[in-house]
């Protein structure tokens, strides 16, 4: 299934958001189960099927990580799996830094200003990968894809990385 | 000579009728019933003027009592008289006397599925529900003057799978036809944002007896998505109450256990001296004890001690949601109050601290849900074909599949748009392995235990083949209810794999037909016929839908197709209203339920390509109307 074709867009990472929230509406407008409250089981059913599909591209193409690994997917690359290892002892070394200082948050003197801190090395580093990613999308060769997909695999890991430091954040601010 | 009737080509020929419909927010403490009448929403009352229906029904011996009739009762018989039997149902009896010890029910039945003993015998508290939709019902009917073609009921954002399908269970044997379960904070809303024609991000703070919901929403042309949504399910204005009469028995130098009147009298001191304190400063309490009258007193600065813990815990929530929303207190335009317990001043006080502008509560907060419900129950009834009004709405809680290690394996995150469907793919681990056992669980812990625990699925019917091999694709889909649905398939033989649900709550299929039937004085007979009347209704459903859909895109059709979808309809037609009047024997009803049945089933399979037809076709329509410069 193209997710870009569903809401007539091009097939390429740089999309105009706002169109597409859009055009989701519009289209939403016409399929949601809503629509349908009053009509046959049948019809029922398929609204719920369209709108469903509808929210999963809509979903899909609003989250740049997610709308990248569509293309990828589309341009005929298999994303290897969450769990397999990357290749590159650099960012392995890097990813053990990253959590270790996530560890040491929460035994940090000033909490707040440590949180402050690893939030900001996450961001930058992540911006600068989603810059490349950008870049390496907008091309699309066999060499550029690959690429993108080693990159899109580190920009996950540092979302993830977002999330438990979201998490941490909670749990020190409950315990307040 | 009768004149022809031509309809304008793209127009439908039906008939547009006015159908009745309403809404009912079914509440903790209290319910209401709404309708659009004459253009605008308002509250239905009864007989003797009263809009509100307290949530309470009472076992008599030879009578059922609903509302102010049944909390006369409340006092004087409580194990008889079942107050919010909302936060009982969809929970398990450790659930419920976990959270509520003091209860004055004498529960029975089984540990996931509760029951308490009356002198009517067992009741369930989805039967107890069914009572006061029932009542709400017919309050309706009676004041719209005809038969409700359906409702919207609200429930709380932040229920369950399990709570929501014991709400529309009880619909079910309350004998409605649920036009769709709404989030109540979304059902405010819609009230508001007519009212008030905003758009940008709103926050609806939700505190009603029992529960607590945030969401947050974003209003745009007509559209409202909800961005997120959280809260907790077990927290409400009551708890308030049970810190109070906590407070009571220690000024009173009381022990528990207590007997079950001075519990109720105690509960009722402590509500009212909280409504008291919202215009006073201090006011009075006292109790008939034993041992003669107590007489203490209560201060506006006490209730604040005692309640700001459970005002913080709301605003712990309103954090998150604004954090899963990516929106700052900053971008929220407005704060809208619903439920009764906002108007605790505390309450108010706190929450524009949290969001930095004064919450808005010009609708009255006990009302808002109901006529929110209602404007949406005329829309979803068909009567609005032009309004532009659209509710997005999202999964509160994430749904995921036990694993290897008890683990939760996510499926569906929560704060997901629904409706919304995802696949997951399993494997056999041994060689002909033909069934297959799934555990689905709702909640964001990573430990099962921690989760809760939704139903049971069983898939059989795997083709045997080597371990590793099959290829089992299931399917969670989440309707517009917010609603669960699984089904499985292998991939590489496209066999349909059954899949038997083993609720971990609430009721099955046949615990439902029972109390339908129970219900009903002449069981069998008044079960056949509603049925009959349910399939009736459908055929007739069927049948102006397809006609519609004919002459809005007959076009898309060769003559011959035509002639055999209305020779279809034509089927349908004459068999739905065959045998009408011969409404004695049991077995020619149910006949005629499976004849009906099985015509719809024949119409349906004839229109599946033209329904897929019509829908891909408002798709291109609707792209069309938004000139995609880019295709």
């Amino acid at each position: 299934m193209n997710y870009f074709q569903i809401f007539g867009l091009n097939v390429q990472f740089e999309i105009d958001t706002a169109k597409l929230a859009e055009i989701f509406q519009a289209l939403q407008k016409t399929v949601h189960p809503d629509r349908f409250a009053h009509a046959s089981s049948q019809q029922q059913l398929l609204a719920v099927q369209k709108s469903a599909m509808i929210n999963d591209a809509y979903q899909t193409l609003k989250n740049p990580l997610k709308r990248a690994e569509h293309l990828i997917t589309l341009r005929g690359i298999d994303m290897p799996s969450e769990q397999a290892s990357f290749g590159d002892t650099r960012f392995l070394m890097r990813q053990m830094e990253l959590r270790e200082m996530l560890e040491e948050v929460s035994m940090a003197d000033d909490t707040d200003a440590a949180l402050l801190s690893v939030n900001q090395v996450i961001d930058t580093e992540y911006n600068s990968l989603f810059i490349n990613l950008q870049r390496l999308l907008a091309t699309n060769s066999e060499q550029s894809n690959t690429l993108a997909c080693d990159d899109l695999r580190k920009l996950k890991f540092y979302q993830k990385l977002h999330v438990e430091l979201d998490r941490l954040e909670d749990k020190l601010f409950d315990a307040d | 000579m009768a004149l022809l009737q031509i309809a304008e080509p793209g127009q439908s020929t039906v008939a547009h009728q006015h159908r009745l419909a309403a809404g009912i927010d079914l509440g903790t403490t209290n319910s209401l019933v709404a309708s659009v009448k004459s253009g605008s929403a308002q509250t239905l009352a009864d007989a003797q003027g009263r809009d509100i229906l307290p949530s309470i029904v009472s076992y008599q011996a030879d009578e059922i009592l609903v509302g102010d009739d049944a909390k006369a009762h409340a006092i004087l018989d409580p194990q008889n008289t079942i107050v919010s039997a909302k936060r009982l149902i969809g929970r398990s009896l450790a659930d419920i006397q976990g959270k509520y010890p003091s209860l004055p029910y004498d529960f029975a039945g089984t540990q996931n599925h509760p029951q308490i003993n009356t002198r009517q015998g067992l009741v369930d508290p989805v039967q107890v529900s069914a009572q006061i939709l029932k009542t709400l019902s017919a309050r309706a009917s009676m004041s719209l003057g005809g038969e409700l073609t359906g409702v919207v009921i609200t429930v709380p954002a932040y229920f369950d799978d399990a709570q929501r399908q014991s709400t529309k269970d009880a619909a079910k044997i309350a004998g409605i036809n649920v036009l769709r379960l709404l989030n109540e904070p979304t059902a405010a809303a819609v009230a508001y944002g007519l009212d008030s024609g905003q758009e940008g991000v709103i926050a609806i703070y939700d505190l009603g007896g029992g529960t607590f919901d945030i969401s947050i929403l974003r209003l745009n042309k007509g559209v409202f998505e909800v961005l997120a949504t959280g809260g907790d399910s077990a927290l409400g204005g009551d708890d308030f109450d049970l810190m109070l009469v906590s407070h009571f028995i220690e000024q009173a130098g009381l022990t528990r256990p207590l007997s079950a009147s001075l519990e109720r009298q105690l509960l009722q001191q402590a509500c009212q001296a909280k409504e008291q304190l919202s215009s006073m400063d201090t006011c009075p309490v006292s109790l008939s004890l034993e041992t003669g009258q107590w007489q203490g007193e209560l201060s506006r600065v006490d209730l604040e001690q005692l309640i700001s813990p459970l005002v913080n815990k709301t605003l712990r929530s309103c954090r998150r949601a604004l954090k899963d929303a990516q929106v700052t207190p900053e971008d929220v335009i407005q704060v809208v109050m619903v439920g009764g317990s906002t108007r605790v001043p505390l309450v108010r006080q706190l929450v524009e601290n949290h969001f930095k502008r004064p919450p808005l509560t010009s609708i009255d907060p006990d009302k808002v849900v109901a006529v929110g419900a209602a404007i949406q129950a005329d829309i979803l009834a068909g009567n609005k074909p032009d309004s532009d009004i659209l509710l997005l709405d999202v999964i509160p809680l994430s749904l995921g599949l036990e694993t290897m290690g008890g683990l939760v394996e996510k499926v569906v995150t929560r704060n997901t748009t629904i409706p919304v469907a995802k696949a997951q793919d399993f494997t056999t681990f041994k060689d002909g392995q033909t069934a297959m056992a799934v555990h689905v669980v709702q909640g964001e812990r990573e430990l099962v235990d921690d989760c809760r625990s939704l139903a049971h699925f069983e898939l059989r019917g795997i083709p045997p083949m080597t371990a590793g091999a099959a290829h089992i694709r299931v399917t969670f889909q989440v309707d517009a209810d917010g609603l669960l649905h699984v089904s499985a398939m292998e991939k590489s033989t496209g066999v349909e794999a059954s899949i038997e649900v083993k609720p971990s709550f609430g009721l099955d299929d046949q615990q439902i037909s029972k109390m339908i039937k129970d219900s009903m004085s002449n069981a069998e007979h008044d079960m056949q016929s509603r049925m009959l009347r349910e399939q009736q209704v459908e055929a007739q459903r069927v049948i102006e839908s397809v006609n519609a859909a004919l002459v809005d895109d007959g076009q898309l059709l060769s003559e011959s197709e035509i002639t055999k979808i209305r020779a279809g309809l034509d089927m349908l037609g004459r068999v739905s209203l065959s045998l009408d009047s011969n409404k004695d024997s049991n077995e020619v009803t149910k006949q005629q339920v499976a004849n009906i049945e099985a015509a719809i089933e024949e119409v349906n399979q004839i229109t599946a390509t033209f329904a897929q037809m019509r829908m891909d076709k408002s798709i291109r329509t609707a792209l069309a109307g938004h000139s995609v410069d880019e295709v």
